[in-house]
């Protein structure tokens, strides 16, 4: 069995003595994880979960629209301070508290190696780069998991992903997913593990970008293995109790990738959608932009602000250019700050805002306009994702969103 | 599981959740909402849609958001979602709000827009009466089917007295 196969089979709760593609695989999960867009959802505000399987495995963390941008949400989050009350959760994460769900998880230890995550946020394929499988799941089917602490996955192929060498100075893992979307295209219920050599050269951070952005390729699940740099971290915020999990040497693989990270340069989706529309930056031709954003689960981690912060240092962004960066959780807000990131950032004339999901998903923080042409290192382009149907988003690394902003159109060259 | 019958409308590969269900409806009254499914896409298509009217895309149907876009389908009179290939996010919302969903390689192929299509579900197979071409499908497994045929998981957890009072 692959990692995810034997994650699903440990958790099978009816025992399952293997897993293999077609098996449809019911499993307790070890955490579930409520997001403040649940309150919008009038079932479950109007008919929550009686009793949770386990109030000390449930969060809720408001993540999407923090603060509320209106009386409407203001209200409706109302009810899920109440529900946390009535559940008797202890990890409740409110306004300032928390960060974005997936980025949060992550800091708090509570993405152990082997686990199964249910979270409400479709991003939720991020936790692969704790060697954990999570999904994201609608509202319905998390009252369930809170009734019964039970879900079920139909077991997909994996497709095996190859990482050989390291990434040059100006690539970034971003730029990698979108060799990923170039090559493997969309892959619904298929799954994809990495292996290789070159993972070693990525950190935490650049693992959870491109196990974030595998949502956009429909995979089910993309689980990084276990190794040195997932144990440093984990050490590093004093988890030690874990199982992690490897492939079994006779892992069936549907087919083998190989990226070589040495080739990857900067890349851009183009507006509306991923699959069959990346392109290397030096052939995009030059696209004026007027919207800078940075931010998301995917590319508002420290990583990305510090590439950010680099990139803007002792330098202005174009006058026709509003950059608007977003740290992804208080914790990256704070070490940020620490670390001056975000001094270069105001100096340069883009704005700070606190962390929350905003911009990417066109709730607030940053929403487009009719005629926007904007660059942005979140998760999606889709059509009025951000904000107006007649803007155009592309998608980019948080580095080429801050060379794109210094410049005026896009680019992924420092020497310009 | 009763036969559908219903006429094709045709979209093409990758439509996303957010073209369903755009980010604005999330706070418009519910009965509102359906009608501004594929607004950025298809201006005005939400408008013409009959109740029974069924779905015919292409490929990674549904990629994209947890939000829920196969209940503002459903809501606005769509019988059956049939695509290439469909996001599995997406289909676990569409059978836990009972909307049936099914993947069909093969059905752009078979169907042209305004087509009128039968999905037979004792022999798994879709006969598009308009031109006679018929494809079979794989069914979806019966526990899925059970669901669908509650009107969706929030049912089954109301009749198992799971859920309660309004907050």
């Amino acid at each position: 069995m692959n990692i995810i196969e034997k994650i699903l089979k440990s958790h099978s709760v009816d025992n399952l003595k293997s897993v293999s593609p077609g098996d449809i695989v019911t499993v307790s999960v070890d955490r579930a994880i409520i997001v403040d867009m649940a309150a919008l959802h009038p079932e479950f505000v109007n008919n929550p979960p009686i009793k949770p399987f386990d109030p000390d495995k449930i969060a809720i963390i408001f993540d999407h629209f923090v603060p509320p941008p209106n009386i409407e949400i203001a209200n409706r989050v109302n009810k899920l301070r109440k529900l946390a009350k009535i559940w008797g959760l202890k990890d409740f994460y409110d306004v300032g508290r928390g960060g974005i769900s997936h980025v949060f998880s992550g800091e708090s230890g509570w993405i152990l190696p082997g686990s199964i995550i249910a979270n409400t946020d479709s991003h939720t394929v991020a936790t692969g780069a704790f060697n954990a499988i999570g999904r994201g799941l609608g509202t319905p089917e998390m009252m369930g998991i809170i009734a019964t602490g039970k879900t079920w996955f139909i077991a997909g192929e994996t497709v095996n992903v190859r990482f050989i060498n390291g990434l040059k100075k100006g690539a970034s893992a971003k730029d990698v997913f979108f060799k990923m979307a170039e090559i493997i295209g969309d892959i619904p219920n298929m799954n994809i593990e990495f292996s290789g050599t070159g993972i070693k050269t990525l950190n935490m951070d650049e693992r959870s970008s491109i196990s974030t952005m595998c949502a956009e390729l429909s995979a089910e699940f993309a689980v990084f293995p276990f190794d040195d740099i997932l144990k440093e971290y984990l050490e590093g915020i004093g988890i030690k109790n874990y199982n992690p999990v490897y492939p079994d040497n006779d892992a069936e693989y549907y087919k083998t990738y190989e990226i070589d990270l040495d080739n990857v340069e900067p890349m851009v989706a183009l507006p509306d959608k991923i699959i069959n529309n990346v392109r290397p930056v030096t052939e995009l031709g030059k696209v004026e932009i007027n919207l800078a954003v940075v931010g998301s689960c995917a590319n508002g981690r420290l990583s990305d602000l510090r590439d950010v912060s680099e990139v803007l240092k002792n330098k202005k962004i174009n006058k026709n250019v509003r950059l608007i960066v977003t740290p992804a959780s208080m914790k990256v807000y704070e070490e940020a700050i620490r670390l001056g990131y975000i001094d270069n950032i105001i100096k340069a004339g883009g704005m700070v805002t606190n962390p929350t999901c905003g911009a990417c998903l066109g709730g607030h923080m940053g929403v487009s306009s009719d005629g926007d042409v904007v660059i942005s290192s979140t998760t999606r382009n889709f059509k009025g994702r951000m904000g107006s149907p007649k803007s155009r988003i592309y998608l980019g690394s948080a580095r080429t969103v801050a060379l794109s902003a210094v410049n005026g159109y896009i680019t992924g060259d420092e020497n310009e | 599981m009763n036969n559908i019958t219903g006429r094709v409308w045709k979209f093409e590969d990758n439509i996303n959740t957010d073209l369903m269900y755009p980010q604005i409806c999330y706070t418009l009254p519910e009965n509102d909402k359906p009608f501004y499914a594929m607004h950025a896409n298809r201006p005005g298509w939400a408008r013409m849609v009959n109740k029974g009217d069924i779905i015919a895309a292409g490929k990674n149907f549904g990629t994209g958001s947890s939000r829920p876009a196969a209940d503002n389908l459903k809501n606005l009179g769509i019988a059956c979602v049939l695509a290439e290939s469909i996001n599995g996010l997406f289909m676990r919302n569409s059978v836990n709000s009972g909307l049936i969903s099914l993947e069909v390689p093969g059905i752009t192929g078979m169907a042209d827009e305004g087509d009128t299509l039968r999905i037979n579900f004792n022999g798994n197979y879709i006969e598009n009466i308009s031109n006679g071409k018929i494809v079979k499908f794989r069914p979806l497994p019966e526990f899925l089917m059970e669901i669908i045929d509650a009107g969706g998981i929030i049912n089954i957890l109301k009749n198992k007295g799971l859920l309660g009072e309004p907050l």
